[in-house]
């Protein structure tokens, strides 16, 4: 098979050529850069039969509503009838209700928009021990409940978010198979959220040295190939916008690529996975594969409020058909965030997090330099 | 009575006169490497004289469309399908004068002609097409239907309608109209009914006696101005085109060569270009191509348009905008990319339009030291000389020898086994070489492999969809090989050796002249003649269109020669 | 040569294939709605055989990948495990695989988009859509029928894909029992005791045909012998058009197979799985019995579209595609996979009874296409790659049958064009931007 391949010399002699008609400029040379563009994102996960302990996993929602129903005081009887009636269509009372099933003084409000209303569920959490991860906070094996890496054997791994998502039954698989929850939102957004795109420059990168990593969002949506696989080798832009840019200097060393500075990771995304994704202290570790494609893990702490809130705003249909209970996503990060805590009530405001990543061969394009008005000759 | 038979051997004399019939020997290298082109000495004028059959071509569907277009605007929507065209010695366009219509395809034509007459009368458009209102809506009108009819009749007959013609329309319009109670609804299937008409569907000609050759034959007015329009605009003539033929200049010299400046200055032009190269590259075959998508992944519905436009536009863009030289589109690095082939040539496009809207085309230039350049290495012409799974050079040696340089190739012996061939992954035989290498150990296959491999082998660098490699199975692909004598190592070579070989020229003119005139050109002298001429013009093929449209031969016919046209070997004209 | 109008059409195929250039271009597809060669019985006033009929299927959450391609193209091929309950009906089946929906950068509206494509080509821009696939064959075929087109939907709702231009919809009929008032209540005529009055177009058209066909004819005199026998194809052509049109103007023949079916007791119609199978058996009866009356010519179905669930179960099928893990030591999700079998079985019951009803040599279903389309290939991801599509049925001679065609990457709107176009409808592309076709899968064209 062919090794990772080197976009140097196509993108150099195409741009030497084309600038003037293709109105873009490409990645300024480093020795060799290579360009990808993000074809699957989701949260590193590694679902067992026994990681949320006896009884399995998470309840579906539909017998969760039971439960909230009667927690609302409904008989079985009650809870039957108004059951029966939202499924032949005749009612949506029952869905009225969960939709209020929040109390605040008392009077029925969203549980979505205010979780901390609505009765704490106690979803299960996992109580495995391994996760994919990164030693966030430095103290490794000290780290009380740290996970254990699956891939590197690292201990003292912090990813309190697969702890607390973990046993939602949609949100459960491995990375190749794929977990319901990511699986749905990433075929729903590919074809029409802004990609990823990731740089990286380096010497020589068939060998070990230091490299830079850039994250930035695309102009363009992900191409896909006739079978619906990502479409290699495809052109995109890259945004401007700054609230979309990151770059990380680091090192590829023995076949893997990290990074060193651990700095915060901030990108714009579609509303459904979240308005803008943000980590801090991020940690990144990728890999090449022969076919010219990339893995990568990327981690770092957070803003688990942001998160909730995505979920939340998707009420009861991101409920019924995603999540199961979408306030228990609220009790559960909130119990088991790990950073920044409030300076007041200790509360963490930020839950140790990591993704999982792949990645195929792709151009990237500095879009045109906007003109403004005023610059000479532009009246 | 022409027959099949007696049109492959006229092709066998064209293949002579242009390249030669390849013979597979099994030691022709020397044969097929310097297979002249069938010389003549400098001719006599009179021996160029070149009649040909009356012929009765059918339109394609793009000529049905242009002609649509032309006359009732872009915005008439068609509908319908058309009758598959037929490849006659290479070329629809000799097709054309073969095939008939069937019961679906009749039903087909209906269907349209009625779709497009009720859009001509529709209320949004009956005013600006038409030139007359009827005097009661829901009654016959004789001189609102004669008026239209006759106005529309002169389009699409491409000539007046007699006063027996017009009788009949005016009649069927009003028929319709009593038993419709509407003027238009009758109108409307009288004109959908002239749609459907033979005399539209199909290019008649009509002859004259020939005052420049005696007791020849000759075109008249009306039937050369069909001729030339469809050969340079690919759509029927338009009103001065008419005009010409009606006042008499088409038939002098001077008014024709009026006409064709006039027409080769056109942005029409371009049509007709396109239409001829779309023939002669066999593109429609485009609409039974298939790719394994598990090998070629990028090779979408989309791809493939893209990749028949990409060489269309390279050679229009050389021919016509630059006028170029024929030869060099085996060798241009200067081409147009889209977004979706940008991946597969794996060069970056950048196009600045929001996601979903189509891709736009963008010029591009190959590099000089790209091993790409030419049409040779387009994806049009390596994915479409490639079955579904593997790229074969035995594929596009062929299509290079009889496509682009009027070779004929025979076909394999049967009973062949392809087994080694198609096995892509042979451990023993990594490469397309060694695989056709082992499979020619028969003597029989070595001597037409001998013929059509050098070649292919030199666009191995292209995979089953076009995308360049350098490896097959781990092994380096060697590209090197000979045309005609002329040894190269690279696609890029082949190229050239494909610019310089005088057959490349000359199959040109064989195949373009065999188009404009719907029948393969037997007169090698006339050919000759042709060949020098295009010569003399640097290759630049709408000179030669000009030399071919404004030849005596373009026009010149032998009478009918049956026992039904007897009495009137030239169909008696009417009053017009 | 041929005479249509006293040699009868005892085959078209022969019609076609007899000319001077024989097969060279005998690659045209009898498209006429009332010249049949099919199994249907040629009736003895006019030679015709029983019209075409079209049907649409539409079941939602399509199958589990690895499970339903099978594994060889083209004829002869073995049905996966998913579509293994179709066997019986193979030879009168085809299975599409491969083809795609195009977003074209518009959101993916989840369960919404999918349909929009299957059903019109292309994704609608605002409340101005329309017209779907099934009206514009039914402006075709179902001109002369009571009913344009009969809309059902199995598992309650009146939801339906069925669309005129300018978003009016023909809504479900979710009752069996309102349905059989509807078809076969006091407003039932006996198809064979009707009144007829041929339509005044039909009349006109044959009548502009007749003044023009001497200044057609005229033409066989200006060409040679072989020219001629060109000419005299397209004549013989011409004929069977006129024959057509004769054909319309008369009484049409009596349906052989037409029977009033007793009376429907009125049921549930909710999502519950048992209610639901109960009536799409009667459904299937009672559209089998309206087909074969003449009733109508175009008959939608849709499957689940309100959300079925089991007995028992507290999840509704779409429910559990969300949120069933998928069994790692069977690959797939083990409920949703029993929706699947059952709506499957759901569609095989529709066939059979649309089979039972025969017509001298044939079937209703003989003379139907049935286009069955889904809104994702997978519903746990919500993918649109790699779509299954069923055909069912032989319209009559125009479809082939019993194969496997495999169309990697092309727009779902192939099979759409194909079905339209087979039904007569004058088009030569359909849908819109990346789902705009004008390919014809002419595989299926027999």
């Amino acid at each position: 098979m062919p090794g990772p391949r080197t976009y140097l010399s196509p993108v150099l002699g195409a741009c030497a050529l084309t600038l003037a008609c293709l109105g873009g400029s490409f990645s300024p040379a480093a020795a060799e850069t290579r360009s990808y563009v993000v074809s699957w994102f989701s949260m590193a996960t590694n679902s067992n039969d026994t990681d949320c302990g006896p009884g399995g996993p998470n309840p579906g929602v539909q017998i969760q509503y039971r439960k909230n129903l009667a927690d609302l005081g409904y008989t079985p009887a009650q809870i039957e009838e108004l059951v029966k009636k939202s499924q032949t269509g005749e009612g949506g009372e029952m869905f009225d209700i969960l939709r209020n099933r929040g109390r605040m003084n008392g009077k029925p409000v969203s549980p979505y928009i205010y979780p901390a209303t609505a009765i704490d569920s106690k979803w299960k959490a996992i109580v495995g021990k391994e996760a994919y991860g990164f030693n966030l906070d430095g103290k490794g094996e000290a780290t009380k409940n740290g996970f254990v890496d699956p891939e590197t054997h690292e201990k003292g791994v912090n990813n309190e978010l697969y702890r607390a998502f973990g046993c939602y039954i949609s949100m459960r698989g491995s990375l190749e198979g794929r977990p319901t929850y990511w699986a749905w939102a990433w075929g729903q957004l590919k074809d029409s959220q802004p990609a990823w795109l990731i740089t990286i420059d380096g010497a020589d990168l068939t060998k070990d040295g230091p490299v830079t990593v850039t994250f930035d969002r695309a102009l363009e949506h992900l191409k896909s190939n006739v079978d619906g696989s990502p479409r290699a080798d495809a052109t995109y832009r890259y945004d401007s916008d700054p609230r979309s840019h990151n770059s990380f200097k680091g090192e590829f060393k023995g076949g893997v690529l990290t990074i060193s500075e651990h700095g915060d990771f901030h990108m714009l995304q579609n509303p459904l996975v979240v308005p803008e994704f943000k980590l801090a202290k991020t940690h990144l570790r990728m890999k090449f594969k022969p076919d010219g494609s990339l893995t990568a893990f990327i981690g770092g702490y957070q803003p688990w409020a942001d998160l909730y809130f995505s979920f939340g705003s998707g009420g009861i249909g991101i409920e019924q058909c995603i999540t199961g209970d979408v306030p228990g996503l609220y009790w559960l990060m909130r119990k088991h965030a790990d950073a920044d805590p409030d300076p007041k009530t200790g509360q963490n405001a930020s839950i140790s997090a990591t993704y999982y990543i792949e990645a195929v061969p792709a151009f990237a394009a500095q879009p045109p330099t906007p003109k403004v008005a005023g610059d000479a000759g532009e009246r | 009575m022409r027959s099949f038979l007696s049109r492959t051997a006229a092709m066998a004399l064209v293949f002579a006169a242009a390249g030669g019939l390849l013979a597979c020997s099994a030691d022709t290298s020397k044969q097929t490497a310097s297979a002249p082109a069938a010389k003549t000495t400098a001719v006599a004028k009179d021996a160029v004289y070149a009649p040909r059959q009356l012929t009765m071509r059918r339109l394609s569907g793009e000529q049905y469309q242009n002609v649509i277009h032309d006359v009732f605007g872009p915005t008439i929507e068609l509908g319908g399908r058309f009758e598959p065209d037929l490849r006659v010695n290479g070329l629809l366009a000799v097709g054309s004068g073969d095939v008939s219509i069937t019961a679906a395809g009749i039903e087909q034509y209906d269907l349209m002609a009625r779709r497009i007459a009720s859009q001509i009368v529709d209320e949004k458009r009956r005013d600006m097409m038409l030139r007359c209102k009827p005097a009661n809506v829901a009654a016959a009108d004789d001189a609102c239907a004669a008026q239209v009819m006759a106005r529309v009749g002169r389009i699409l007959y491409r000539r007046p309608l007699t006063q027996t013609e017009l009788q009949a329309y005016v009649t069927a319009a009003n028929v319709g109209a009593v038993k419709t109670k509407s003027f238009y609804s009758g109108l409307s299937l009288s004109l959908a009914a002239m749609l459907s008409s033979p005399k539209f569907l199909f290019r008649t000609e009509t002859a004259e006696p020939d005052p420049d050759h005696a007791g020849g034959w000759r075109l008249d007015a009306y039937s050369k101005a069909q001729q030339l329009s469809f050969f340079l605009w690919n759509s029927g003539p338009d009103q001065l085109l008419l005009d010409a033929a009606e006042s008499g200049k088409l038939n002098t010299k001077k008014g024709v060569a009026e006409q064709v400046e006039r027409m080769i200055a056109s942005p029409r032009l371009e049509e007709g270009v396109r239409a001829f190269f779309i023939d002669d590259f066999g593109f429609d075959q485009f609409e039974t191509l298939t790719k394994d998508t598990t090998l070629f992944p990028k090779f979408s519905a989309q791809a493939a348009a893209d990749a028949q436009e990409q060489t269309l536009r390279t050679v229009v863009d050389l021919l016509i905008k630059n006028k170029g030289d024929y030869r060099d589109i085996f060798t241009t690095k200067k081409t147009f990319i889209t977004q979706e082939l940008g991946a597969i040539y794996k060069i970056p496009v950048v196009d600045t339009l929001p996601n979903g809207a189509p891709d736009t085309w963008q010029a591009y230039q190959f590099p000089a030291d790209d091993p790409r350049g030419g049409i040779l290495t387009q994806v049009a012409f390596t994915a479409l000389h490639s079955p579904p799974g593997r790229g074969s050079p035995t594929l596009r040696g062929k299509a290079l020898r009889e496509v682009l340089l009027c070779q004929k190739v025979p076909a394999p012996p049967a009973n062949v086994k392809f087994d080694i061939v198609q096995d892509t992954n042979n451990p023993l035989y990594k490469t397309a070489r060694d695989r056709l290498n082992a499979h020619a150990t028969n003597p029989v296959c070595a001597g037409c492999h001998k013929i059509i491999d050098p070649i292919g082998l030199a666009l191995e660098n292209f995979d089953g969809a076009g995308a360049y490699r350098t490896t097959e199975q781990g092994a380096r692909i060697d590209t090197s090989g000979s045309l005609d004598g002329v040894n190269f190592t690279t696609a890029a070579e082949l190229g050239k050796a494909v610019h310089d070989n005088p057959n490349t020229p000359s199959c040109l003119v064989s195949r373009l002249s065999a188009y404009a005139l719907g029948r393969p050109v037997q007169e090698a002298a006339w050919l000759e003649d042709l060949n020098k001429r295009f010569a003399a013009y640097g290759y630049q093929v709408p000179a030669l269109m000009r030399e071919i449209a404004e030849s005596d031969n373009f026009f010149a016919v032998k009478p009918v020669e049956t026992k039904a046209a007897d009495a009137a070997a030239v169909p008696a004209k009417e009053a017009r | 040569m041929y005479d249509l109008v006293t040699k009868k059409l005892a085959s078209r195929r022969n019609i076609l294939r007899g000319t001077a250039y024989g097969a060279a271009f005998s690659v045209g597809v009898p498209f006429l709605d009332c010249f049949l060669d099919g199994h249907g019985t040629a009736l003895a006033a006019t030679g015709a055989a029983l019209p075409v009929c079209f049907g649409t299927w539409y079941q939602g959450l399509g199958f589990n990948p690895g499970r339903w391609i099978p594994s060889t193209v083209g004829a002869g091929f073995k049905n996966n495990v998913e579509l293994k309950v179709f066997d019986p009906f193979r030879d009168k089946m085809n299975v599409i695989s491969g083809t795609k929906y195009f977003l074209d950068g518009r959101p993916l509206e989840t369960h919404t988009t999918g349909w929009q494509i299957a059903s019109m080509g292309a994704i609608p821009v605002g409340v101005n859509t329309g017209p779907s696939l099934d009206s514009q064959i039914a402006d075709v075929i179902g001109t002369r029928t009571r009913f344009r087109s009969i809309e059902v939907s199995i598992g309650g709702g009146r939801q339906s894909f069925s669309k005129r231009a300018g978003s009016a919809t023909n809504p479900s009929e979710p009752s069996p029992a309102s349905l059989y008032t509807r078809i076969f209540g006091p407003e039932f005529k006996d198809p064979n005791a009707a009144a007829f009055t041929p339509d005044a177009m039909t009349v006109a058209r044959d009548s502009v045909l007749s003044a023009v066909k001497d200044e057609r004819r005229e033409l066989m005199k200006a060409v040679g012998a072989a020219d001629k026998a060109r000419l005299e194809e397209y004549f013989s052509s011409v004929r069977q058009l006129e024959n057509q049109l004769s054909l319309e103007m008369q009484k049409p023949d009596p349906l052989p197979a037409c029977t009033v079916p007793g009376t429907v007791e009125a049921t549930k119609d909710g999502p519950d799985v048992p209610d639901a199978e109960k009536n799409a058996k009667i459904f299937g009866r009672l559209m089998a019995h309206a087909l074969a009356c003449g009733q109508t010519r175009v008959v939608n179905v849709m499957l689940g579209s309100n959300g079925l669930h089991s007995v028992g179960s507290q999840q509704t099928w779409h429910s559990l595609t969300h949120e069933e893990p998928v069994d790692d030591k069977l690959g797939y999700q083990p409920e949703v996979t029993w929706f699947i079998n059952w709506a499957n079985a759901r569609f095989v019951e529709f066939l059979k009874e649309l089979d039972s009803v025969k017509e001298g040599q044939g079937t209703v279903l003989d003379r139907m296409a049935i286009l069955w389309q889904t809104d994702h290939s997978y519903a746990r991801t919500h993918t649109m790659d790699a779509l299954p599509i069923m055909t069912a049925g032989k319209a009559g001679g125009r479809l082939k049958t019993g194969m496997h065609i495999s169309l990697p990457g092309d727009p779902a709107t192939r099979l759409g064009l194909t079905m339209q176009q087979m039904m007569g409808v004058p088009l030569k592309t359909w849908g819109a931007l990346s789902n705009e076709t004008s390919k014809t899968v002419t595989e299926l064209l027999a």
